[in-house]
């Protein structure tokens, strides 16, 4: 390995280390910095899989959020039923494998025939299909008053922002290893020029399916865990489309197809919502709005394409799509 | 950017965000000189009309309040001023939750004070639950909150139950002759929509009144002509809708435009703004609406509040006393608590019979809910008219919308 890499690699470690310590530091009941971050991890979750699939793949999905509503939805149905626990393994994983099915559902036709805008609108609708199913689903989904949990279950934040972490640090490293395997050879392949990629007999649907479902199922696991953090899940605010474009504004200002961009994107916007809201709660999606524009006219490459040079630190064999070291 | 600096940056980030709310929080927590209520009121978004109206009144009672040096808190042996802190729901659960969060975390309230509607007060009630801080809620219906048992709040509403037959009596009242016979239901999507709906059969049943057709409604459609149709062709000449004051506004114009002759058209949460009464321009007469309150009410400083809305924005408002009243009972909850411990001051609230409020008398029962009588008005030469109760309409009695070619 060489001295940089190390370096990074330490700097990573002790950043990870850092963060772990945070709700042991800060009291979680008292101080707002253990919230902050428990959303940023989240974001940085959700960000990275809609990265997988839109900024390693080619295909802009608008429909993260009918995932993360799915996901959050498993949760209140099995829990409510007692099938599950509070802040259940086993219920997280089935959350994250009902959305990845869906997604295979969903994208096995949608991706065979659908492409660039008219596969956004298809995944668009995906959203609004999932939560009117969900308004009329009688009992079983507690139609639009949606489902109470036993909020009486929570005693601290701690496990939650753990929980996050890990699913930030889960996500960085199912891209990173997407991205440095044959899987993400064929997916910059597709996502640069499907043509070539059909002819150099790379199977397009199989991967562009395979990333779908893995975005779905990192965006079913957040879903779960603000399922087990709010213990009301509804239609309104689980199948908001906003848990869609925000990970795609922290995606592509932070700097899409790259490892580290969501991760950059997500803490940079949440930081920027949060001072906004506490300095100007009512116009502060001005402010953010009017940000985000000029982020994106100025550095339209991501804030991690700041000093990107594209050619810097390619190895051979491994697909340049992460930023260079 | 390299991966060491991206990493650098990301901790360096962190950090100053950490500096911040650290700094913001201990900064606030040093001395006690105020009383600091939070509110996660929706600000922007969809509901950013009624949160506004919501904060007028906050801030009213608040002003009112400091104007008198503000409320004796034993604990501290002096009078403390009221300050307000409104942080934005966004018209979104999660982010009211997310307010709440902000509220109690990082600007230290003592206390909290209510949200709007269902879908607000539901998630920040158990916010509140989880950070145990006393949340003052209203505008949620106790049939939903009441299953929650929750521990850390109180809620001053309506029941659905109950709320649902006002059209029932305002209907019985008037003469049989001109009455009209064939009534329709059009329910808004939405949880609130829902279970007014399945009240209103219910309380259609026990007045005898046969509902036509029951319909739900997209929240923000913006054509109405299929369902207007569907209307005429049944000969409906009654309307009780639940619906956003966009959709009502929209709902209006197109039942003027296709002649749909109705006698009585009564709105719920979405005909009672002066929003309402602007776009619809001399088309809003007749037009009924829900409300929970009138400066009609013979209650004490009614009227006087009444006056400052009319004399600010030019129109009557349905709600801001109840508002007004919801912090007169926390200033008396807090003053006769003697703490600003929130379980304290709950429990004066649960035990303590309220008086003189802009809302009358209030008690709470031991389960935490204390309930008033949804009102009915009526918009008539720009104004709403009190119409139900029937004892408090001032001799004002519904009038039935003649066709529209003859108005």
């Amino acid at each position: 390995m060489k001295r940089m890499n190390r370096k990074s690699l330490g700097l990573w470690i002790v950043l990870l280390a850092a963060c772990a310590a945070v709700p042991f530091v800060f009291d979680p009941e008292n101080s707002y910095i253990v919230y902050f971050l428990f959303m940023a991890f989240t974001y940085v979750a959700l960000s990275q899989a809609w990265n997988i699939v839109a900024g390693y793949t080619g295909q802009v999905s608008l429909g993260h959020h009918a995932f993360f509503g799915l996901g959050g939805y498993v949760i209140a149905i099995l829990w409510s039923r007692e099938l599950i626990g509070y802040l259940d393994p086993v219920g997280m994983l089935a959350a994250g494998c009902a959305a990845a099915i869906l997604a295979i559902i969903v994208g096995i036709p949608l991706l065979s025939k659908l492409r660039g805008d008219y596969f956004a609108l298809g995944t668009l609708g995906l959203g609004e299909i999932l939560r009117l199913i969900t308004v009329q689903g009688g009992a079983f989904t507690a139609g639009p008053t949606g489902i109470l949990l036993p909020s009486s279950s929570f005693n601290t934040l701690t496990p939650h922002y753990l929980i996050a972490l890990f699913l930030a640090v889960f996500a960085l490293c199912v891209t990173w290893y997407m991205a440095r395997s044959k899987i993400g050879l064929a997916l910059v392949a597709i996502r640069d020029d499907e043509a070539a990629a059909a002819a150099s007999g790379i199977n397009i649907l199989k991967f562009k399916v395979l990333a779908f479902a893995v975005g779905a199922f990192l965006a079913g696991l957040c879903g779960a865990l603000q399922a087990y953090y709010l213990f009301h899940v509804e239609p309104q605010g689980f199948y908001n489309l906003n848990w869609t474009l925000y990970p795609v504004l922290m995606c592509v200002l932070g700097g899409a197809g790259t490892l580290s961009g969501p991760v950059i994107g997500a803490v940079f916007l949440c930081a920027v919502f949060e001072l906004a809201k506490y300095a100007l709660p009512e116009i502060h999606p001005i402010f953010s709005g009017v940000l985000i524009i000029l982020a994106i006219m100025f550095v339209p490459k991501g804030l991690v394409g700041l000093k990107l040079s594209p050619m810097r630190g390619r190895k051979k064999g491994a697909v340049k799509i992460s930023e260079p070291s | 950017m390299k991966k060491s600096r991206v990493a650098s940056f990301i901790g360096v980030s962190l950090l100053s965000l950490a500096a911040f709310f650290y700094v913001s929080s201990a900064s606030i927590a040093a001395e006690k000189k105020e009383i600091v209520i939070g509110t996660p009121l929706p600000v922007t978004g969809v509901l950013s009309m009624e949160g506004n109206e919501q904060k007028w009144a906050y801030d009213q009672a608040i002003k009112d309040v400091n104007a008198k040096g503000g409320i004796f808190v034993k604990q501290y042996k002096k009078k403390l001023p009221v300050r307000l802190i409104v942080a934005d729901a966004e018209s979104d659960p999660g982010k009211a939750a997310a307010a709440v969060e902000r509220l109690v975390k990082v600007d230290k309230v003592d206390l909290l004070l209510s949200s709007f509607t269902t879908n607000l007060v539901l998630p920040t009630s158990v916010a509140a639950d989880k950070l145990k801080k006393y949340y003052h809620a209203t505008t949620l219906f106790p049939e939903l909150w009441l299953p929650q048992k929750f521990k850390w709040s109180t809620l001053f509403f309506f029941s659905v139950v109950k709320g649902a037959e006002v059209p029932f009596k305002v209907l019985g009242s008037i003469p049989e002759a001109d009455r009209p016979n064939n009534l329709a239901l059009l329910m808004e999507d939405t949880t609130d929509g829902r279970g007014l709906g399945g009240a209103l059969e219910a309380a259609a049943k026990k007045y005898n009144v046969p509902i036509v057709l029951h319909e739900p409604m997209a929240v923000g459609a913006k054509d109405y002509s299929a369902l207007i149709l569907k209307l005429k062709s049944k000969g409906i000449d009654a309307v009780v809708m639940f619906g956003a004051s966009q959709d009502c506004i929209t709902f209006v114009r197109q039942m003027k435009e296709a002649r749909l002759d109705l006698k009585y058209y009564h709105g719920y949460k979405g005909t009672w703004t002066a929003d309402v009464a602007n776009a619809l321009g001399k088309d809003v007469q007749y037009v009924l609406a829900d409300g929970f309150w009138s400066e009609d009410f013979p209650y004490p400083g009614a009227k006087e509040l009444g006056k400052r809305y009319f004399k600010q924005f030019n129109k009557r408002s349905v709600s801001v006393g109840l508002y007004y009243s919801l912090c007169q009972i926390l200033w008396q909850a807090i003053e006769k608590a003697g703490t600003l411990d929130g379980q304290k001051i709950r429990n004066v609230v649960l035990t303590t019979q309220f008086k003189g409020t802009t809302m009358g008398d209030v008690k709470y029962d031991q389960e935490g809910v204390a309930l008033f009588d949804l009102g009915a008005f009526q918009w008539w030469n720009g104004q709403l008219k009190t119409v139900y109760p029937f004892d408090m309409s001032g001799g004002y009695k519904v009038k039935i919308a003649p066709p529209w070619d003859k108005r």
